[in-house]
């Protein structure tokens, strides 16, 4: 009995025909592999290994080298803070006590009670003119205070329609925007929802000669 | 698409955001019906031959947005279009240069003008397909790439005969993982190769010997979305903007203690007065400007008394900094530069690949060092070994330019900001308040 579904190791198994080498598959394969179990475990690793004809040590030598590889568990949630220069400029520290303080955790990597969150400071996600700012699972949240953060626990932490009922009702602002939108465009949609739609569009007057 | 916080098209010289803020720009139809979109590749494969594309980008003296500054031209002319067997071009969009968030604007608001420019990228050197590597945290801009791309091979511009022409091409995303690391030319190819992100020896160059052991054509984001206009207006037109080494326009993303932080298209040559005072507002009220990060965080820093240099590669060369990635961090006197460092030193020690002893061993004794000064147990001591560590980093000792950043971090920071060092490490006092907490 395999730790990763026949399922996703077939399509594991599919990833070296779209490159022009095999080695190439192995970082979308991990990703397969951690979308299906949260995070690497070394069965896991093994198995992406043995379906793609690599050595285990190799792969682990590859998952070990990006921070996008949690090599242990993490919340169903995770707030990737940024606290590189430009956002602890703009108040990151505060951020970061904020969600150990909402999540109810000491530190970094530490999984809270109820198995819904965690956090880890990260470097520049570029998006600077936005700082301070994280990322939020795969959705990007702009211009960050303290509050904001509260709000997005409390909307996770709560039953989904009692959240979408408490954002209907109040007018979104910069720092919060309501919940995600289900449609095939939702990642865009969300980052959208997280700073108030443009508010003017360039006067199209001249043209450049 | 997010709020637009920088240029889109209010002035003459915004080339490369000319049309950004236009709605649905994002969509190939209204890319194509309102800005003019892919003219400047029909044009390219019907009315120019590959070798008058590289010259006509010569002519520009477009040069690399990535960071270094190579002259476009010149690399796309190294690949041998010729050569059998498949060619590839690679597109940087591994964009972690802290400061810098100006790829990630042209992705969100204009995919396809990215796209325009790799497939003229890509006619002109030979290569049928292209890679872009993105980092793994944009998953805003990845989205709009994969629609963009969809919609691309929908209407045949990629595929078998684009605009007619029997000329394949096809793009291709592969998603980085969080490695600074990557932006580094030879590790981003490791990297998307499937290995672990560490900078390769060079030679053999990439355009000999790139991504799976083929020749390949490497540019970053703005470079390539730099092109269509220059397809468009010819590079004789385009060298009426800037200066004459550093001719156009680039893209800087203006963040940190401003009031209007942004991505700003600025004509090369401004001063950074101009860019930070006047385009992102200057400091807040009450503050004032202490010192700048003129190109991401490893161009060495300049104080608030050098506003007057100018954006041009040379202008800062002469100034001992550079331009970089075009990210211009601003900090003002509410915060202390050894702080500002020391963050950015924990950055590099943390982002370094491990594979070159100087910058592995290096970063590690900066940290530590900054550690002792900023718990009030430095001396003149640590003072020596940081200078020695910031010689160690430097001058080619490294494989790549990680360590040289690291090195000038510490180095330029001194060079400026001596008082400030000497304050913490020798009277154990800081005059400013307690930012970048988390050093």
């Amino acid at each position: 009995m395999s730790t990763l579904s026949e399922q996703v190791l077939d399509e594991i198994r599919e990833l070296p025909g779209k490159y022009p080498q095999h080695r190439s598959a192995v970082m979308p394969a991990l990703d397969l592999a951690q979308e299906e179990l949260g995070y690497l475990t070394p069965e896991a690793m093994s198995e992406v290994a043995t379906a793609l004809d690599l050595d285990p040590g190799y792969v682990e030598g590859v998952a070990t080298f990006y921070t996008l590889f949690h090599l242990q568990p993490i919340g169903k949630h995770r707030f990737y803070i940024c606290t590189n220069l430009t956002c602890s400029l703009r108040g990151s520290s505060e951020i970061v006590e904020r969600v150990k303080g909402a999540i109810g955790v000491h530190e970094a990597g530490e999984v809270s009670k109820d198995g819904l969150f965690s956090y880890e400071e990260v470097e520049c996600l570029g998006a600077c003119e936005f700082a301070p700012m994280m990322r939020l699972d795969h959705e990007y949240h702009y211009d960050l205070t303290p509050d904001a953060i509260t709000a997005r626990v409390n909307e996770r932490r709560a039953p989904l329609s009692r959240a979408a009922k408490a954002s209907r009702s109040r007018t979104p602002s910069v720092s919060e925007g309501p919940p995600p939108l289900p449609s095939p465009r939702a990642g865009r949609a969300k980052a959208s929802t997280s700073s108030p739609p443009p508010k003017k569009r360039a006067p199209r007057t001249k043209k450049v000669e | 698409m997010s709020e637009l916080r920088g240029s889109f098209g209010q002035a003459r010289h915004h080339l490369v955001t000319r049309w950004f803020g236009t709605r649905d720009l994002h969509r190939l139809e209204v890319y194509e019906s309102k800005a003019g979109g892919y003219t400047a590749l029909r044009k390219a494969l019907l009315e120019m031959k590959p070798a008058d594309i590289t010259n006509e980008v010569k002519t520009s003296g477009l040069r690399g947005r990535g960071g270094a500054g190579f002259a476009t031209g010149t690399k796309w002319g190294f690949i041998n279009r010729d050569a059998p067997g498949p060619k590839y071009v690679v597109v940087n969009a591994d964009e972690s240069e802290p400061g810098t968030s100006k790829d990630r604007y042209i992705m969100e608001n204009s995919p396809h003008l990215l796209l325009e420019g790799i497939m003229i990228a890509a006619y002109a050197v030979g290569a049928n397909q292209a890679w872009v590597y993105i980092r793994g945290e944009y998953d805003g801009p990845h989205r709009m790439l994969v629609e963009a791309i969809v919609e691309a091979r929908a209407k045949g511009y990629l595929g078998p005969k684009p605009m007619g022409v029997a000329y394949p091409l096809d793009i291709q995303l592969y998603r980085g993982h969080g490695a600074y690391i990557c932006g580094e030319e030879t590790a981003l190819l490791e990297s998307l190769e499937g290995k672990r992100a560490q900078p390769r020896s060079r030679p053999p160059f990439p355009a000999v010997k790139g991504a799976w052991a083929r020749p390949t054509l490497l540019n970053n984001v703005e470079t390539l979305s730099t092109v269509p206009w220059i397809i468009n207006n010819g590079g004789a037109a385009y060298v009426k903007f800037g200066t004459e080494k550093s001719p156009g326009t680039r893209l800087m993303s203006v963040s940190g203690n401003v009031r209007k932080p942004g991505v700003y298209e600025v004509e090369l040559g401004q001063t950074f007065r101009h860019v930070i005072m006047e385009l992102a507002g200057g400091p807040p009220d009450g503050r004032e400007l202490k010192v700048f990060w003129p190109g991401g965080s490893s161009a060495p820093v300049l104080p608030a008394s050098m506003l007057d240099t100018r954006t041009d590669m040379e202008a800062l060369a002469a100034v001992r900094s550079m331009g970089g990635s075009g990210g211009v961090i601003a900090m003002d006197d509410s915060h202390c530069v050894v702080k500002a460092a020391a963050r950015l030193l924990r950055f590099y020690a943390h982002e370094s690949c491990g594979k070159c002893t100087p910058c592995r061993v290096g970063g590690d004794w900066a940290v530590r060092t900054y550690d002792r000064i900023l718990a009030n147990e430095g001396s003149q001591v640590e003072l020596g070994i940081l200078e020695r560590v910031a010689d160690g980093l430097q001058n080619g000792r490294c494989l790549c330019g990680l360590g040289d950043s690291a090195g000038w971090v510490i180095d330029s920071t001194f060079r400026h900001f001596r008082n400030e060092y000497e304050d913490h490490a020798l009277r154990h006092t800081c005059n400013v308040g307690a930012v970048a907490a988390h050093a």
